[in-house]
């Protein structure tokens, strides 16, 4: 063989090489792909990963499980993923509040930032709401910051930060003298609110049982827009508070990830979150639509998630 | 509320074949995981949901009832033949079943655990199709600060099972309330003694401290007195007498009312969200001891012992459905999968779901009814093959043992970080129990503390931080009042030399 055929022939492996490297249609995870749920077993994000998981594994072929990676609410799940090899077998999903929030107040303990992570998509929007007990003596935040006022502060049951947050900025600003009662979950902030032990809390779709069963109403929309079910229901922000929760459910691998292996999982992730059976489980236990922003989307809502968590809450 | 129709409509839906396999899978499997040390059964109630979207919900639910009835009657399992409890509500049943089973009795021993927990739980769940209504509306009642004044009337009553040495008692308590600190603060969720470990921020992992300070220390205890590999991990005396491998009709009978009062505490126990089993095996068991006419022999092998603290486990678990069915609350995480079963299957627990879903829950009360009878059959089996397992060579089970329980919490907790946290407390059990620290108590202060401390800083928010505002509790006062009064009743009648946590031998 002349060395003119030599080079040639290598070049011509090489060009196999990279355009096998390149294309997603070929790709498929080595040995099982992981995917990394931030929270127990039982919750909303473990109920629809799982679903997820087992929809793509249908569609892909592909050997795929779902496991459990629960602490500070998916900051543990993904500093792991910020610091493994980026080989593209384990996929993260997580809520974005917990991991902007912990940016902003404690970046600097951190294992990882935004960059440290190549983004697939979101699964949808959380619904947030503020609700109350029927009987309560108010039924918008102008009327509850009213009587908070004059009585001694309204107990709200919370439970997780940004909730808490959220009313501080109230508190704040209004000096409605709201007290904050912490909780396990959502089902304890019903439970307090049915016990009469306080008057109002927070709900991420569990609650519009409750309203049809005219248990609970509903005083304001957490998110920055109003809810399918009560769009009569005016948001935290048109009630005159500069702040809103947008809680998404979103997935991310390790930074640096072979872009053909990111495409693929991206792919692979989008056409699994169209399909009805993971849309009637996102409503089923979220109350909420399927909603992927895709990649440079979920990316984008991360980046100006982090400006508002740091604008808003004073970080 | 709901008619006749519906309730007959749902039974006839639960009592069908198809039903009756998934149920009987459901159970077997549900033994033979909470047998196995290490994996349990809400592991594979979460492994097992996303696998029942395909059924039609009565089914899918049926079976998921069938794991989590049937890994109740697994779980003492261990605790009885081993010492090995997977759960520190199963330690309760260990401390006088091990004791029974080493006396040669194994098949009594679990057979009366057996019995005892199938008896417990079919008294909770008849209690849950009858009453849950009015039982709802109590649990409702029992707000942050009766929660709180109840946590310490359990503290009270354990204070009863405190062994030899108070102090050392007191020292296992503090520092199992002391690793309940790791981890985020329930108010302002700052992180707490986790050394940047980022794992630790939601605590330590209960699976990896319950394993380790219950069962692997016991596993390294034992494989550090063993001099040679070949004795059997349990001592089969069987000297042909049948009373060794049987419970008579006049023993379970002479049980009767230590586990009706098993049965009652964790069906009220249970039907308050987030309290948990581990109080009321430990608060039946406490109590039945002191009510008991020679409280010296509880600890050495006394079937009330047994009866005690199965059926107020077991009892838990049909009543954690009352607030979850009643108001859509899950009172445990098991109660929390069933949640997402029924979610995956579009069905919204709540207030309207009797209204809604009658039928399917009146089936779902059919398929408990089968399950508890399917437990009781599929255990009387199962039995005999777990006092066969065991009888092999302590060199083969303790491994085997060992190695099911590191797989089973690196399953649980997601990583080996959670077997490594499993390690340190297998470390952490084995000096306390050299040097006569009763690791029960630890481990129970442990699952107790985050529900204390939770409801400690609810109550001081709701009561703006002023204790005089505790006149407004009468509920919460009176406990605080019996709780007086239960310390110092169990403190005076201690027995020392009987102590059952004395286990330094």
């Amino acid at each position: 063989m002349t060395l003119k055929a030599k080079i040639a022939a290598l070049a011509a492996a090489a060009l196999v090489a990279v355009s096998g490297a390149a294309s997603a249609a070929d790709w498929a995870p080595s040995g099982t792909l992981k995917l990394q749920i931030g929270f127990g077993a039982g919750g909303s994000t473990d109920t629809m990963g799982r679903v997820i998981a087992k929809v793509m594994k249908e569609q892909t072929g592909w050997n795929i499980i779902a496991e459990n990676k629960p602490g500070g609410g998916g900051v543990a799940m993904f500093t792991g993923i910020a610091n493994m090899p980026p080989k593209g077998n384990v996929i993260g999903m997580g809520v974005n509040m917990p991991v902007l929030i912990n940016l902003v107040k404690r970046g600097d303990q951190l294992g990882f930032d935004l960059d440290s992570f190549d983004y697939l998509g979101t699964v949808g929007r959380a619904q947030l709401a503020l609700i109350a007990r029927a009987d309560a003596p108010f039924n918008t935040l102008e009327e509850m910051i009213a009587y908070s006022k004059a009585n001694d502060g309204v107990a709200i049951a919370f439970d997780a930060p940004p909730q808490k947050l959220l009313m501080e900025v109230v508190n704040r600003d209004s000096e409605a003298d709201f007290r904050f009662v912490s909780t396990k979950g959502g089902a304890e902030n019903i439970k307090l609110m049915l016990g009469g032990q306080v008057m109002a809390g927070f709900g991420a779709g569990t609650h519009v049982k409750y309203m049809e069963a005219g248990d609970l109403k509903m005083i304001a929309s957490a998110n920055d827009s109003r809810h399918a079910y009560a769009p009569e229901i005016a948001t935290v922000r048109e009630a005159g508070v500069n702040a809103y929760l947008d809680p998404f459910f979103y997935f991310a691998i390790t930074k640096g990830t072979d872009p053909a292996a990111a495409e693929a999982l991206g792919k692979a992730l989008e056409a699994a979150l169209a399909t009805d059976e993971v849309a009637e489980v996102v409503r089923n236990a979220a109350q909420t639509d399927v909603e992927n922003l895709g990649v440079d989307g979920t990316k984008a809502m991360m980046t100006d998630g982090l400006e508002n968590v740091k604008v808003l809450f004073g970080g | 509320m709901v008619d006749l129709a519906t309730i007959l409509a749902g039974f006839g839906d639960a009592f069908t074949l198809w039903n009756l396999t998934f149920v009987l899978f459901g159970v077997v499997v549900g033994q033979f995981v909470g047998a196995v040390p290490g994996i349990g059964p809400v592991m594979a109630m979460a492994i097992a949901i996303p696998f029942t979207f395909g059924l039609d919900p009565l089914p899918a639910i049926a079976f998921l009832v069938g794991v989590n009835k049937g890994g109740l009657v697994g779980g003492a399992v261990p605790a009885v033949l081993m010492n090995t409890p997977g759960t520190p509500d199963a330690a309760a049943t260990a401390m006088d079943g091990y004791p029974l089973a080493k006396a040669g009795k194994p098949l009594k021993a679990t057979k009366m655990a057996l019995f005892s927990s199938v008896t417990g739980d079919t008294f909770s769940d008849l209690v849950l199709i009858t009453v849950s209504a009015p039982l709802a509306v109590l649990a409702l009642r029992m707000g942050p600060v009766e929660v709180f004044a109840l946590m310490v009337f359990a503290i009270a009553v354990l204070s009863g099972l405190v062994g030899n040495s108070l102090i050392k008692g007191i020292i296992a308590a503090a520092l199992g309330l002391l690793c309940n600190f790791v981890g985020t603060d329930p108010e302002n969720y700052t992180p707490r003694l986790i050394f940047g470990m980022w794992e630790l921020y939601d605590g330590l992992p209960l699976a990896s401290v319950a394993i380790g300070s219950l069962a692997i220390s016991e596993i390294l205890r034992r494989m550090a007195q063993s001099s040679h590999g070949t004795a059997s991990a349990i001592n089969l005396r069987d000297n042909g007498e049948p009373d060794a491998r049987r419970v008579t009709w006049a023993e379970y009978w002479g049980c009767r009312f230590t586990i009706l009062r098993g049965a009652v505490i964790g069906t009220v126990l249970g039907a308050l969200p987030g309290i948990g089993s581990t109080a009321a095996a430990f608060m039946s068991y406490a109590t039945a001891k002191s009510a008991s006419k020679d409280p010296a022999s509880f600890g050495k092998g006394n079937l009330h012992g047994i009866a005690a603290a199965e059926s107020a486990n077991s009892a838990v678990v049909g009543s954690n459905l009352i607030p979850l069915l009643t108001l859509g609350i899950p009172g445990s995480v098991g109660a929390a999968l069933i949640i997402s079963a029924f979610m995956i299957h579009g069905i919204q627990p709540g207030p309207l779901l009797f209204q809604e879903q009658g039928r399917l829950i009146y089936g779902l009360f059919g398929a408990m009814i089968m399950a508890n009878f399917l437990n009781l059959w599929v255990g009387q089996l199962g039995l005999r093959f777990w006092v066969k397992v065991v009888s092999a060579p302590e060199s083969v089970i303790f491994a085997s043992a060992l190695l099911l329980c590191i797989t089973g919490v690196s399953m649980a907790t997601g990583g080996l970080f959670g077997v490594a946290v499993m390690l340190v407390f297998a470390g952490l059990g084995y000096l306390m129990t050299s040097f006569g620290y009763p690791v029960v108590i630890f481990t129970i202060a442990f699952f107790l503390g985050p529900r204390f401390e939770i409801s400690l800083s609810q109550s001081l928010a709701l009561m703006n931080g002023e204790w005089s505002r505790l006149a407004d509790y009468p509920i919460a006062l009176i406990l605080l009042v019996l709780a007086i009064f239960a310390a110092v009743w169990f403190l005076t009648r201690r027995t020392p030399s009987a102590g059952p946590l004395a286990t330094s031998d």
